[in-house]
């Protein structure tokens, strides 16, 4: 139960401090869309490329492959497109009832753009209950399976069945693009235990191996991104030393002269760069892109990214109509223009077709989500068989507890 | 996994059961589902009571023409109805269509999930069941069971349930139903399935039987009759009908 008095003066304040916001703000975007417009032309992008690769930064920094300031018009969408996609949705091991099993769906969707054919829309559940699946060993240390663990598995699942989905589809015949909600950048992989992270990768590289070996483009569909790759590099172009070293800042207090790393966080004045700080590549971007385009092709810098083999990862932004959005791209994709194409086109009239956002992915959703009533449905079920066959199981006094809460 | 990578079949990710085939396009249903899996029933039942029962069409927009007979194969006996509604909806409660201002072939081109999210209902009144090969005209004593599939009655069928003045009067008592309507559309499914010999003598007996059960109300008897003149000088070429 949440007490909304209790916390009306919190917002209060907090609403209050963002009214003096907009106005700062477009001052420094204008200042971005300045720094991209100068530093992303010809001539002038491979100094700042320089730039970036000799800086030392904690953040993630855009890689550029030419001048980085150009708009690309949307191609036509080849006439006949079929679009796979793919989502997962879960019930998490919960211990507090019957059984700590866990359940991953996966939400199945072929259209077929041009030729009339029937879409394929279907949805698969796999329970997982067996022993070493419930359980993992790392290091000698054995645990339960965690829910950032299950998240884990259901996005491979997602990646390796929608690569088996177009692989099939381009089999029968139909030229396919493939696309997956959020990203393509594994990242929080790292720092997991080095056996789980290989097994990961490894699932990775086979899907991304299938798509590439056939030849089908896929793209990974970020609605309302976050991400700052291209801000940040243009934060090195407004950075006052010549080979940024961020640990050396002139805007730490304690100056250049004394790098002397103190215990507690270095108190900050001001940094050069702070400008540029809060704004996000998708807010830039809207500025420059007219519907329709899309931005220059970038390279991610993501660590993470060097254990996908032969496959980097590479985005740009698209202008969908009503959002810009971040399109993820293998390396096979970015390095041949015809399927870069094919991502273009055929991501944008998804988003068009769907209303903002691709009418794939909302249907694979669609048929991948688990709502809390089937989840209920389904240990109500498992209860129900386990009394049936007389299976030894209890749920826990919470749990008990949560579903008749007495007063 | 099984299979190698790469190696599956599109009909691996198909949901198991085939469900509301595609209408206009009935020769794809062959492609899509094999030939093993040739559809004869109409519908499938999803609700069902004594009196009344709601079906799935096999086909979007496919379900029988209003008015029509249909037989309901389930335990212990067939059941005979009658259908009085047809309905094409979302699958999904909390999803609504919307207008794309697109001719519908244009929407089969480039909307295709859409064919997929909607389905057709159709309402039955039952009329009786059958008893071997002969119709009963009342209750059966079991509501049809759910799933239970529906087919069209054949020619013999309607013939046999239609040959006695017993529909009329199910028809005419029934609450809640378009009864002037049903009463002029099971009239003509009465009629294409007699030899054309036969027909004027039905429409005849089929008349004085109504003068006969609408003899307190007049004008709706005369509003009957005269809708019947109409559908039947297209139908047969009879101008009389009844006196």
């Amino acid at each position: 139960m949440l007490d909304l008095t209790a916390v009306k003066l919190e917002v209060d304040a907090m609403v209050a401090a963002q009214v003096d916001a907009p106005a700062q703000f477009e001052q420094r975007l204008n200042h971005a869309v300045d720094l991209l417009l100068e530093w992303g032309q010809a001539g002038r992008w491979q100094e700042l490329q320089q730039m970036t690769q000799s800086a030392r930064v904690s953040w993630l920094l855009a890689e550029f492959y030419g001048p980085f300031a150009e708009v690309i018009d949307a191609p036509t969408r080849e006439s006949k497109l079929s679009v796979a996609a793919t989502d997962g949705s879960q019930i998490f091991p919960d211990r507090h009832e019957i059984s700590p099993c866990f359940l991953l769906n996966i939400g199945y969707v072929l259209l077929h753009y041009g030729s009339g054919e029937r879409a394929l829309l279907s949805s698969r559940p796999q329970l997982f209950w067996r022993e070493h699946e419930l359980y993992q060993e790392w290091g000698g240390r054995r645990t339960g399976i965690s829910r950032d663990v299950v998240g884990f598995r259901r996005a491979l699942l997602e990646l390796t069945e929608l690569a088996e989905l177009a692989a099939a589809s381009q089999r029968a015949g139909h030229s396919t693009l493939a696309i997956i909600d959020g990203t393509l950048i594994m990242w929080s992989l790292e720092g997991r235990p080095p056996e789980f992270r290989d097994d990961c990768l490894r699932q990775i590289r086979s899907a991304l191996d299938l798509l590439a070996d056939r030849r089908i483009p896929l793209a990974g569909y970020i609605s309302q991104p976050g991400g700052s790759d291209l801000v940040n590099a243009l934060r090195i172009a407004m950075c006052p030393m010549s080979m940024t070293n961020c640990d050396r800042c002139p805007g730490l207090q304690a100056g250049p002269e004394a790098p002397e790393p103190s215990s507690e966080s270095p108190p900050i004045i001001e940094r050069p760069c702070d400008p540029l700080q809060g704004i996000s590549d998708a807010v830039l971007l809207r500025r420059v892109l007219q519907p329709g385009q899309r931005s220059a092709v970038f390279g991610s810098g993501s660590r993470i990214l060097d254990d996908y083999g032969p496959h980097g990862v590479h985005f740009f932004y698209l202008h969908v109509g009503k959002e810009v959005a971040r399109v993820e791209i293998p390396t096979y994709v970015a390095a041949d223009s015809q399927l870069l194409d094919r991502v273009h086109a055929g991501v944008l009239d998804q988003a068009q077709k769907g209303d903002g956002y691709p009418v794939s992915l909302a249907e694979a959703h669609e048929r991948a989500v688990v709502r809390g009533a089937d989840r209920e449905a389904f240990y109500r079920y498992l209860e129900e068989m386990f009394v049936r066959h007389d299976v030894r199981a209890r749920v826990s006094l919470k749990g008990l507890r949560k579903r008749a809460a007495a007063i | 996994m099984t299979h190698a990578l790469g190696s599956r079949s599109l009909d691996s990710f198909r949901d198991p059961v085939p469900q509301g085939a595609d209408p206009l396009r009935q020769s794809n249903d062959k492609q899509i589902y094999g030939d093993s899996a040739q559809i004869s029933h109409t519908g499938e039942v999803i609700e069902s009571s004594t009196a009344q029962l709601v079906a799935e069409s096999v086909r979007l927009h496919g379900a029988p023409a209003f008015g029509q007979f249909v037989r309901i194969e389930t335990e212990p006996m067939p059941i005979l109805g009658v259908v009085h509604n047809a309905q094409t909806q979302s699958l999904e409660a909390n999803r609504r269509p919307s207008a794309y201002g697109k001719s519908e072939e244009e929407l089969r081109l480039e909307q295709p999930q859409i064919f997929e999210l909607l389905r057709t209902h159709f309402d039955v009144f039952v009329l009786g069941y059958l008893d071997g090969a002969y119709p009963v005209l009342a209750y059966p004593p079991q509501p049809a069971r759910i799933h239970s599939f529906v087919y069209l009655c054949d020619a013999p069928q309607v013939e046999a349930v239609t040959a006695n003045d017993q529909l009329l009067r199910s028809l005419l008592d029934a609450p809640g139903l378009p009864t002037d309507e049903l009463l002029l559309a099971t009239l003509c499914h009465a009629l294409e399935a007699r030899d054309p010999a036969h027909q004027q003598a039905y429409v005849l007996r089929t008349g004085k039987e109504l003068s006969r059960l609408l003899r307190d109300d007049y004008d709706r008897l005369s509003a009957i009759v005269r809708r019947l003149k109409e559908r039947q000088s297209t139908q047969v070429e009879q101008t009389q009908v009844a006196r």
